[in-house]
């Protein structure tokens, strides 16, 4: 009985807030396509952050919580190649190139310290309950922090706010808009989606189209089994762990250039969060998930913050979308978009 | 020739003592049943074979090596291969990765899976089908070929027949009997008939240790001597 009640309060408070006018807006086919193309992005970015968090916990059973701060190190790391490097090379196109390289640098940088960490500390841990792991990655995550930001200072830059001399090092085609025709579109987010796809397609294709890949999805879903099968599994928990680091530093490597993000050490918190968010949502542990969960984080977030940029004034709005989703997942279906009751382990 | 000897062989479960010094033996070419009630030990002997379950005392020789504080993966490495009670099979893989993912690295991968699909043409059918969408007996199937391309000169079969239908237990056992001719088996099963026809000796396990052991031309399934450690 009080929904007929609720109805033209509701009517009401649309028209008050500017909902209707706002609607008829957003379904413009300009504003679709740029919804649509930052929503993109931002899943791109979301991706990243989260893809080698699924796998170490997929594979692994480890949450990982030193991922944000491996991807606060890359973002650093990527600067500093960047900087040391634009310094003598003004074209745009060197600048692409030199980045490309960066990339290298990071995943390879990141890759190995994942390798030690997994091997020196993580490996110890295995055979005792998950809250040694939690506990472990959590203090990881201070010292790490605490590193960066003493040698940060020691150069002279500010440690919470973005690394300006690094966002400076961007092409000037992505760090301005490129019109399409009506549309105007951010090059950084053209950037991003093309970087996300080629980072979902590579790891897609090492987890399906290679011997290792289906090691991996084998000792996923059943280490003891995949082991009794001539797989070293010790060996593919260092690889997976190597390979998530890594991956979180090629993320770090794309936020550096993305002014809403920056290299800074606050960074590490701030992707660890969506990262789990996306995850949750996709289903712990499945990367076809991951794919998922960050289309719909992306897309959920984009969405809002047009509607926050154009019709209301709720700057808590995007946030709020997003958890809302994130709860709703945890009410309905627990195990996420594609998970499984049961992951991997050890 | 002897191919793998358990000596003494002590494994707990936490502070449960499941093996009291199991001791036998199997000869290179043969097939050994491994008989007994539920929770005798049966399995933990095969896990503990594997390295899955490192026993606490004892010894596991394979062609001479010994076996204990290996890792599982090195003892597999030694041709030792494992069909497991319940199947274990990758739900979430294809039937095709399924095989493929036991087959040796240095091994003809062609070569292997045409093993696997003459033995059981059904799997070939349903090879890009996710193997946790086959049958209780197909899946037995797909463990089974997983057990047959590992190019295993010993296999370690744990119940192979247990909840399958008749037909399918006759398809098992002719499986069984093709792999008897190129690999040497041990196998634990409850189906005492099924047992006695695929084995040339037999154990009979009780309260972790063996108490029996013969020829299985010796016996048949309701004889006395098998019966009063096999029934509940």
């Amino acid at each position: 009985m009080t929904v007929p009640l609720l109805l033209p309060e509701l009517a009401a408070f649309a028209l008050q807030t500017g909902f209707v006018d706002g609607l008829g807006q957003f379904l413009r086919p300009t504003n679709l396509v740029s919804v649509l193309v930052e929503g993109l992005a931002k899943s791109a970015i979301y991706v990243m952050i989260a893809s080698g968090l699924t796998l170490i916990f997929g594979l692994m059973g480890v949450l990982n919580f030193a991922h944000g701060s491996l991807t606060m190190i890359g973002a650093y790391l990527a600067g500093v190649v960047m900087v040391v490097l634009v310094g003598s090379a003004t074209g745009q196109w060197t600048r692409l190139a030199y980045f490309f390289g960066a990339l290298v640098v990071v995943f390879a940088a990141l890759s190995l310290l994942g390798g030690i960490m997994e091997v020196g500390l993580i490996r110890e841990l295995y055979d005792r309950p998950p809250i040694y792991q939690i506990l472990l990655t959590f203090g990881l995550t201070l010292v790490l922090e605490e590193v960066v930001r003493i040698v940060v200072q020691f150069y002279g830059l500010q440690p919470i706010s973005e690394w300006q001399g690094a966002l400076g090092t961007k092409p000037a085609f992505l760090a301005t808009d490129q019109s399409l025709g009506p549309l105007s579109i951010r090059g950084l987010a053209v950037f991003e989606i093309l970087l996300g796809v080629a980072t979902v397609a590579a790891i897609w294709a090492f987890l399906t189209r290679t011997r290792y890949g289906l090691y991996i999805r084998a000792g996923s879903e059943d280490a003891e089994m995949a082991e009794a099968l001539g797989i070293d599994v010790r060996r593919v928990f260092t690889v997976v762990f190597a390979l998530g680091a890594g991956i979180a530093g090629v993320a770090g490597a794309l936020l550096m250039w993305d002014p809403v993000w920056g290299a800074s050490v606050p960074l590490a918190a701030e992707t660890l969060l969506p990262a789990f968010v996306v995850v949750i949502i996709g289903g712990l542990g499945t990367f076809r998930g991951t794919v998922a969960g960050a289309l719909v984080v992306g897309m959920a977030d984009a969405t809002t913050t047009w509607w926050f940029q154009n019709v209301v004034t709720w700057t808590w709005l995007p946030e709020m979308a997003v958890f809302l989703i994130l709860v709703g997942m945890l009410v309905v279906k627990p195990q996420g978009l594609y998970g499984v009751e049961e992951v991997g382990g050890h | 020739m002897t191919l793998l000897e358990l000596d003494g062989v002590e494994t707990y479960y936490g502070e449960s003592h499941v093996l009291e010094g199991v001791t036998l033996s199997v000869d290179e070419g043969e097939v050994v049943a491994l008989v007994g009630r539920n929770g005798v030990g049966k399995t933990t002997t095969l896990r503990s074979i594997l390295q899955l379950t490192p026993p606490r005392e004892g010894s596991i020789e394979y062609r001479g090596e010994q076996l204990v504080d290996l890792e599982t993966h090195e003892v597999a490495d030694r041709g030792v291969g494992w069909i497991p009670e319940d199947r274990r099979i990758f739900s979430q893989l294809t039937v095709g990765e399924n095989v493929r993912v036991a087959i040796p690295d240095d091994a003809d991968t062609g070569e292997a899976l045409a093993i696997a699909f003459d033995t059981f043409p059904i799997l070939e059918e349903r090879r890009d089908q996710e193997a946790g969408t086959l049958s209780g007996g197909q899946q037995q199937m797909l463990a089974l070929a997983r057990g047959l391309v590992g190019e295993n000169d010993l296999l370690l079969v744990d119940e192979p027949s247990e909840g399958l239908a008749p037909q399918i237990v006759a398809d098992v056992a002719e499986a069984l009997n093709d792999a008897a001719r190129e690999t040497t088996l041990l196998v634990v099963e409850q189906n005492l008939p099924l047992a006695l026809d695929l084995a040339d000796r037999f154990y009979v396990l009780d309260k972790g240790r063996v108490v029996d052991d013969g020829d299985t031309a010796e016996v048949t399934a309701d004889d006395e001597r098998l019966r009063r450690y096999l029934s509940a």
